[in-house]
């Protein structure tokens, strides 16, 4: 008795599955490029809010565009493979079943996937995610299913190999050293007098490059804060450009464009006990944000802008591997920390120092290097309005190419204080090189 | 307890009702244990609130001491032997109340005219300030500043219950930002002088140098104003008063700090400003004493207060700041200094040491202070405002009432991480609005206040739930003291922010005796400010100094109280009088208040005669100029979460004839990539001597060694212990290094390869066949901290050196130091060694190995030294042990001991190490999230807010599988003592807390008093920590004769403050016998005795 009457409960039950699923929905489940940008920004409030340091978000972004990358160019012909290109990198698995994938949903989640291991607040990456797949799952759950087996497949390749990067190595490496006693080193800067961050950074696998210094750039001008030296001088121009258009005013063009550049993730506020933080997007959140604009602006399908990503990308991830590499060797003082010293002990410059060594310019190297890449993608002469950072509080500023925006971008460093002029030249010279090196050793396009 | 079997019996068979029982005698022990009643404002009649309202004008983001609350001031304005009670308000008007007996008051605000006219009131001080026996109020205000307007305002009593505001007449009118004011007759003529001290506003966003606190600024610094016959002039400048915009003035205490008759000062600053420590000059001038003075003080200073709390007649001071004692709020708050950042604070910019904590400051005879705020128990007291001494419970120990409390808590990580920047940044910065809601996001800083019960060991013991009747969380300020309702104890007044004052009821009564002293003078100073009174009972003294202005932002009743416990009669009461003439009373009932007047004074004699001292500084050190530089290495930057440096345990010395001429030489070790040093003895002095060989060796950090003919050639040998945790093995330089003599040179012998990092050698002939073995005693493996490294005996074959074996010394701990003694009895040597996280350990010498001899009981200790010394007179000997002492933050007990954990949690190759301390029996880990990320980062996944981080036990911020791979070790005894020895048992006593002020790292046994028997001397503290932990620089050093008889430092004409010892040794030269003191990073001193 008891047993039959398992037995139909369990006959009941099978039965209303064998029903529901056949009520299910199956219409085809439609992926837009908006899906992806819409996971990007959402990617990017999450970093902005876990307090992710440029570099570190460098790799946050790159890792999830190649597997999204490499799952569309298995559908899409024109674009090939980054296997074999990328040091390190292997094909990922292929589907078992390709015919009951949806690429485009693969990619997505396999994107999502791997935003998540690298973000810290997993839960506001799970909310985004469970909402969308609710709602993808009912458009048709066999095809939903399959495809995100197939994309935590690839994300799992990916992590593998992503593991191997030595970012798990570096995490516990010694803290960047300060020199109290040699005045030309870097030193914390007012006013959270923050550690040296990842001083570590150049032992990271890069992508591209076959080492961290291999566009190692010149090195400073020789430290001396004799008058008439040319490291003197330097430090002397900072100051006077900053007095210069401090005395213009806020509306200043210079203080504009330092402004719109700052792309400082933790601007520090201290007001006696009161401390607060305001923080905006990486230099490299801010070229991913360039590249949505063009993405968007010349229509691009869904592989055109995982394409336009992924390149992106990978060219900001092995500029900052390059620049950190320099930071950490030639560990140059801030112009602040000099002209407190030397020159006025009240001095602050227009934008907050960040927290690691002066030579070369990271904006400078890495806005120069995705240029190169975005100029590969979308040509020259690009014109945009880049709208980026308006949600937090900037304005608009149109640019008649990439590489216009990456030079103002490049001289915004100066006229907020915090570079000498040395290094955003040589700093956009060596981002230059990096990007056209990138460009010319991976293919991307199937000829 | 003696417990009855039936009693027993009861338990067992209704356990219960037994439990129920319990709580009911527990809670009536409890009601009996009540000091203070809270006494409710419908009875007293004093409403007063001081209500801050936040406006877009003024608010925490535009003023940063929006919530630092009023004053109070208690003083009998109408002579009527009743005190008053005046409140000021930040915003609302002041109040006056008048006592009418029995806990009740009257308002006469209104009447009296002492309302005010100032828009931001801070501190108010009653003072007799134009001698006419009526206390006058002066109240201080912030003017010039969002809008606020009005001056100090200064209400000269009128005799009739009335008061006129005569600021100006008085040249007390200031607009500046004044916090508070202290009266003091700093010059001695007979009227009162006034401190007014100011606070800076100007955001600390860059340090800036120490220098700009000699550049005046009219608002901000503070002022000396000298009362020139009834006008007061600001002679700062000329006095040496600091009045830069860094000072952050927030407390300020008064006292004759160094018992010359001259009133001193100190000042409380906030942040990065240096408090001040004036010592007056007695010619009119202030000289700051600070750096010279004390070991390192609050970094937060807010309010302080003096009183002597262990009965030497001499000052001592407690300094307030901020740190959290509950966990949740201590781990969700900002974190202490970062290590490096401290050392360019300190280095570049020329500040001074300062920790985030309470600090309770004893004063030495010669002019030092020692910390022991952490031994005391004192140290973290949450956002304090006001401290006051005084004897509670009158059973003759200064207890200690303390006010806290913040609206919100600016300081939450949270708040600053993740909350801000979204929520009030563009508020602020654009329209300037604060939004209220915003504000809200940050935690309430509410919390009870603490009091705290004098034992009279150094310690107090935490009341805050059961000496207070109503101790709830609030929000409490200014506070003052008076005997409100006469019944001679002191009874409370609190002004706090938001809510009625409160009015503390002392119960004390008749339960103890007391004695309340009024002290009448001569005008204009009618109050006796500056008096001194010292009370004689029992062997014991107890001694007040006559400042009103106390605590914060306060003044309290111009009266001198003691309390006495059971004792009905003083032996003899000492009054000395502003003038420095004094007076004595003798056989004094107590249990009464008394009027004194100057009578039959005579004058106080200078008490310049220096008393002779054991030990004097030998002048030119005897030629011996070696100072140690320790080398840049910090261990934190690699190995981020050990608990202690372990680098900076050099230098080695060792004594003894290195150039064969009959005369002991010394070997000073150098630190990595600092060479060593060599000096001969000569006839009269010593001189510096360079070996090429040895030289060669300075990549090493030499931490040991041992002179000694080790060849048996006739010659000394040389042998030194390495270590340094930086070379990491196989390295050479973490080699030891042995050399001998040939012909004049020194050539290197080889050793055995093995790489620990050395801690000690002792050299002794352990199997008996004429030549001498060394115990090598290891330390650690570099960057593996946790993991317990291999000592070993090098056996002596002819001057080849091998290990022992079987070794029984394998992982033996970290040891720290050894020794030879014959603790069986059976003529041969056994081995005593001793190290860190590990037990004392007996090996029995069997002569030809060992056989370890166990302890009774866990020992395990952070123990540093260890000496034999039949310290208890019984004829046997006992073992001296030195621990890292109680003034810490660490905490073991046998019930709940340190722990540490180690093991690669992680998984990425590297080992960490976590060191948990439990609170209220639950284990938390020392490091705060972000230090803990810094190494592992997976917790940044796991705890994505410092809120769900911030409370949680070890076993709830490491997974139970990490939990379980991991090792513990443990501490459970942090106290120096001895193992005392009682027929061949050993049981360890601790010593009592004046040697438990610091880490005691170094002994010395030796006749010093040449009376044929042999003391020891101590020394001791440690530094190589960070800024959590602050440095342990309390220990003055001590000599022991027996266990009764023990001589601190100053006393024996040693002064090892703010010194790391690391070696006391007897040279010898020309027949006489030096004490030479080595230090770590420092200068060598030479000592004759």
């Amino acid at each position: 008795m008891y047993k039959t009457g398992k037995f139909i409960t369990h006959s009941v039950i099978i039965f209303l599955i064998v029903l529901a699923s056949s009520c299910q929905k199956k219409e085809p489940i439609v992926i837009t490029p908006d899906h992806f940008h819409k996971s990007i920004d959402k990617v990017v409030d999450i970093m902005v809010h876990d307090i992710f340091s440029p570099p570190v978000a460098s790799r946050v972004f790159v890792y999830p565009n190649i597997a999204a990358y490499e799952i569309i160019s298995l559908k899409e012909g024109k674009f090939k493979s980054l296997s074999n290109q990328l040091n390190g990198f292997q094909n990922i698995p292929k589907p078992n079943n390709p015919e009951d994938i949806n690429y485009e949903l693969s990619a997505l989640i396999a994107h999502m996937d791997l935003s998540k291991k690298l973000i810290f607040s997993e839960a506001m990456m799970e909310s985004f995610r469970d909402s969308l797949y609710l709602k993808l799952e009912d458009q048709n759950k066999t095809v939903f299913e399959n495809s995100k087996d197939y994309a935590l497949q690839v994300s799992e390749h990916i992590s593998q190999w992503m593991d191997k990067d030595n970012y798990k190595e570096t995490r516990t490496m010694s803290k960047y050293s300060i020199d109290t006693e040699d005045i030309s080193k870097w030193q914390p800067t007012p006013p959270a007098y923050m550690d040296g961050i990842e001083p570590h950074w150049n032992k990271i696998r890069p992508l591209v490059l076959d080492s961290a210094s291999q566009f190692k750039p010149a090195p400073p001008p020789e430290f001396s804060m004799e008058e008439g030296t040319d490291f003197y001088k330097e430090v002397r121009e900072v100051y006077d450009i900053s007095n210069k258009i401090t005395k213009d005013g806020d509306d200043s063009e210079e203080i504009e464009i330092a402004q719109f550049w700052d792309c400082n993730p933790y601007v520090s506020v201290t007001r006696g006990h009161l401390m607060f933080a305001t923080k905006k997007i990486t230099p490299g959140a801010h070229w991913i944000g360039i590249t949505k604009i063009a993405s968007k602006k010349s229509n691009y399908n869904i592989a055109e802008t995982l394409h336009a990503y992924t390149l992106t990308s990978i060219a900001i991830f092995d500029a900052f591997i390059s620049c950190w590499d320099e930071k950490y060797r030639s560990d140059l003082v801030r112009p602040e920390t000099l002209i407190n010293k030397y020159f006025n002990d009240n001095w602050k410059p227009i934008l907050q120092t960040p927290p690691f060594p002066e030579y070369t310019s990271g904006h400078s190297v890495v806005s120069n290097a995705a240029s190169i890449a975005l100029t590969d993608i979308f040509g020259e002469n690009f014109q945009f309005d880049d709208d980026t950072e308006v949600k937090y509080g900037l304005p608009v500023r149109s640019f008649d190419s990439f590489k216009d925006a990456a030079a103002e971008a490049t001289i915004s460093r100066m006229y907020g204080g915090i570079h000498y002029r040395v290094a955003v030249e040589v700093g956009a010279t060596q981002g230059i090189d990096l990007g056209n090196y990138v460009i010319e050793n991976i293919q991307t396009i199937n000829e | 307890m003696m417990i009855n079997p039936r009693f027993l019996n009861l338990i067992t068979k209704y356990p219960f009702f037994i439990s129920i029982a319990m709580v009911l005698l527990w809670s009536c022990k409890e009601k009996n244990d009540v000091v203070f009643r809270t006494v409710s404002a419908e009875k007293t009649n004093i409403s007063f609130t001081n209500q801050v309202t936040p406006t877009e004008d003024v608010n925490i983001l535009d003023y940063m001491y929006f919530y630092n609350g009023g004053g109070v001031a208690v003083g009998d304005i109408n002579n009527d032997s009743l005190p008053d009670i005046f409140f000021s308000g930040n915003q609302v008007k002041n109040k006056l109340y008048l006592n009418q007996g029995d806990l009740k008051f009257k308002d006469i605000s209104n009447k009296a005219n002492i309302e005010g006219n100032s828009s931001w009131n801070t501190g108010a001080v009653m003072g007799d300030v134009n001698g006419d026996g009526l206390l006058d109020i002066y109240v201080c205000a912030v003017v010039g500043l969002n809008g606020f307007s009005g001056y100090n305002e200064l209400f000269i009593n009128n005799g009739d219950e009335t008061f006129t505001e005569s600021a100006a007449e008085y040249g007390l009118d200031f607009d500046t930002y004044s916090s508070s004011a202290a009266f003091l007759d700093y010059d001695k003529d007979g009227d009162l002088d006034l401190y007014l001290l100011n606070h800076a506003t100007h955001t600390p966003e860059s340090y800036g140098k120490v220098e700009v606190r000699y550049k005046r600024d009219y608002q901000t610094g503070d002022k000396l104003l000298r009362n020139d016959n009834g006008k007061f002039v600001d002679v700062s400048e000329e006095a040496g008063i600091f009045g830069g915009v860094n000072g952050y003035g927030l407390g300020i205490s008064v006292a004759d700090f160094n018992q010359d008759g001259f009133p001193d000062i100190y000042i409380g600053n906030d942040f990065h400003e240096d408090d001040y420590y004036y010592i007056n000059n007695g010619d009119g001038t202030f000289s700051n004493k600070l750096m010279s003075s004390f070991g390192h003080t609050s970094r937060f200073s807010m309010g302080s207060d003096v009183s002597d709390i262990n009965h030497d007649g001499l000052p001592d001071l407690l300094s307030l700041d901020m740190l959290p004692e509950n966990e949740k709020v201590l781990k969700s708050s900002v974190d202490d200094e970062d290590y490096q950042l401290e050392k360019i604070r300190i280095e570049n910019y020329g500040y001074y040491n300062q920790y985030s904590r309470n600090m309770l400051q004893i004063n030495q005879k010669n002019g030092d202070f020692k910390e022991i705020g952490l031994l005391s128990g004192v140290a973290a007291t949450d956002w304090s405002w006001s401290a006051l001494f005084a004897d509670f419970n009158q059973d003759g120990e200064q207890d200690l009432y303390i006010t806290n409390g913040i609206i919100r808590r600016p300081n939450d990580l949270d708040y600053i991480n993740f909350i801000s920047s979204d929520q009030i940044k563009n508020k602020i910065d654009k329209t300037n609005l604060v939004d209220q809601k915003a504000l809200s996001k940050m935690p309430s800083g509410k919390v009870a206040n603490y009091i705290f019960k004098g034992n009279g060991d150094l310690t107090f013991e935490n009341k805050s739930q059961s000496w207070v009747d109503h101790n709830k969380a609030n929000v409490s300020t200014a506070m003052a003291l008076g005997d409100l309702d006469n019944d001679g104890d002191l009874d409370i007044v609190i002004n706090n922010l938001n809510e009625t004052a409160s009015i503390l009821e002392n119960q004390t009564n008749s339960k103890s005796r007391y004695l309340k002293v009024n002290l009448l003078y001569p005008k204009p100073n009618t109050s006796a400010i500056g008096a001194k009174v010292y009370a004689y009972t029992d062997n014991k003294l107890q001694f007040k100094e006559n400042y009103t202005c106390r605590g914060y932002q306060a003044s309290s009743e111009p009266m001198i109280h003691f309390g006495f416990g059971d004792s009905k009669k003083i032996d003899s009461l000492k009054i000395i009088w502003p003038d420095n003439t004094y007076q004595i009373i003798k056989d004094l009932p107590t249990n009464q208040t008394i009027t004194v007047k100057p009578n039959h004074t005579i004058p106080v004699k200078n008490q310049s005669k220096e008393t002779k001292t054991i030990f004097s500084k030998v002048e030119g050190n005897l030629g011996i100029d070696f100072t140690h530089t320790e080398d840049s290495y910090k261990d934190f930057a690699r190995h981020k979460l050990i608990p202690y440096q372990l680098s900076n345990k050099g230098p080695a010395v060792a004594i003894g004839d290195l150039n064969n001429d009959g005369k002991k030489d010394i070997f000073f070790g150098g630190s990595k990539f600092k060479r060593s040093h060599v000096y001969i003895q000569r006839d009269t002095s010593y001189v510096s001597k360079e070996f090429n060989n040895i030289l060669k060796d300075s990549i090493k950090e030499e931490v040991s060694a041992a002179i000694d003919d080790f060849n048996n050639d006739g010659k000394n040998e040389l042998f030194v212990g390495s270590a340094g945790n930086d070379f990491q093995p196989p390295s050479k330089p973490l080699l030891d290094s042995y050399y001998t003599l040939k012909d004049t040179t020194f050539v290197k012998e080889s050793t055995p390869e093995l790489y620990n990092n050395n801690s000690t050698l002792e050299p002794y002939d352990f199997d008996e066949d004429g030549d001498l073995d060394i115990f090598v005693g290891n330390y650690t493996i570099t960057n593996d901290f946790g993991n317990i490294p291999d000592s070993y005996i090098l056996v002596n074959d002819k001057g080849i050196f091998s290990v022992l074996d079987p070794n029984p010394f394998e992982k033996l701990g970290m040891v720290t130091d050894a020794v030879w003694e014959d603790f069986d009895s059976d003529g041969l040597k056994d081995l005593i060694v001793i190290g860190e996280w590990m037990s004392p350990k007996l090996f029995k010498n069997n002569g030809k190995n060992f056989e370890e001899v166990n302890l009774p009981g866990d020992l395990n200790g952070l123990w540093q030294a260890i000496q034999p010394f039949d310290i208890d007179n019984d004829g046997d000997t006992d073992y001296i042990l030195g621990n890292w002492g109680t003034n810490t933050k660490f905490s073991a007990s046998d019930d709940y001991p340190m722990k540490m954990y180690y093991a690669d949690f992680d998984n990425n190759g590297q080992t960490e190490t976590i060191v948990c301390t439990a609170k209220d029996g639950n284990y938390y880990p020392i490091a705060g999230l972000d230090e803990l990320a810094s190494q592992l980062v997976f917790l940044k996944k796991k705890f994505t807010t410092y809120k769900s981080f911030a409370g949680q036990s070890i076993e709830s911020v490491l997974s139970k599988n990490m939990i379980d791979k991991a090792k513990v070790l443990e501490v459970n005894e942090l106290k120096s003592g001895y193992l005392a020895n009682d027929d061949g048992q050993f049981k360890f006593m601790p010593f009592k807390n004046i040697l438990q002020v610091a880490p005691v790292t170094s002994f010395l046994k030796y006749d010093f008093n040449n009376n044929g028997s042999n003391s020891i001397l101590l020394g001791g503290n440690y530094f190589g920590l960070t800024p959590y932990h602050g440095r342990l620089d309390a220990f003055s050093g001590a000599l022991i004769n027996d266990i009764n008889s023990i001589n601190l430092g100053p006393k024996i004409g040693l002064n090892f403050l703010k010194k790391e010892i690391r070696h006391l040794s007897i040279i010898k030269m020309d027949k006489k016998s030096y004490l030479m003191v080595t230090t770590n990073n420092n200068k060598v001193e030479i000592y004759k005795f």
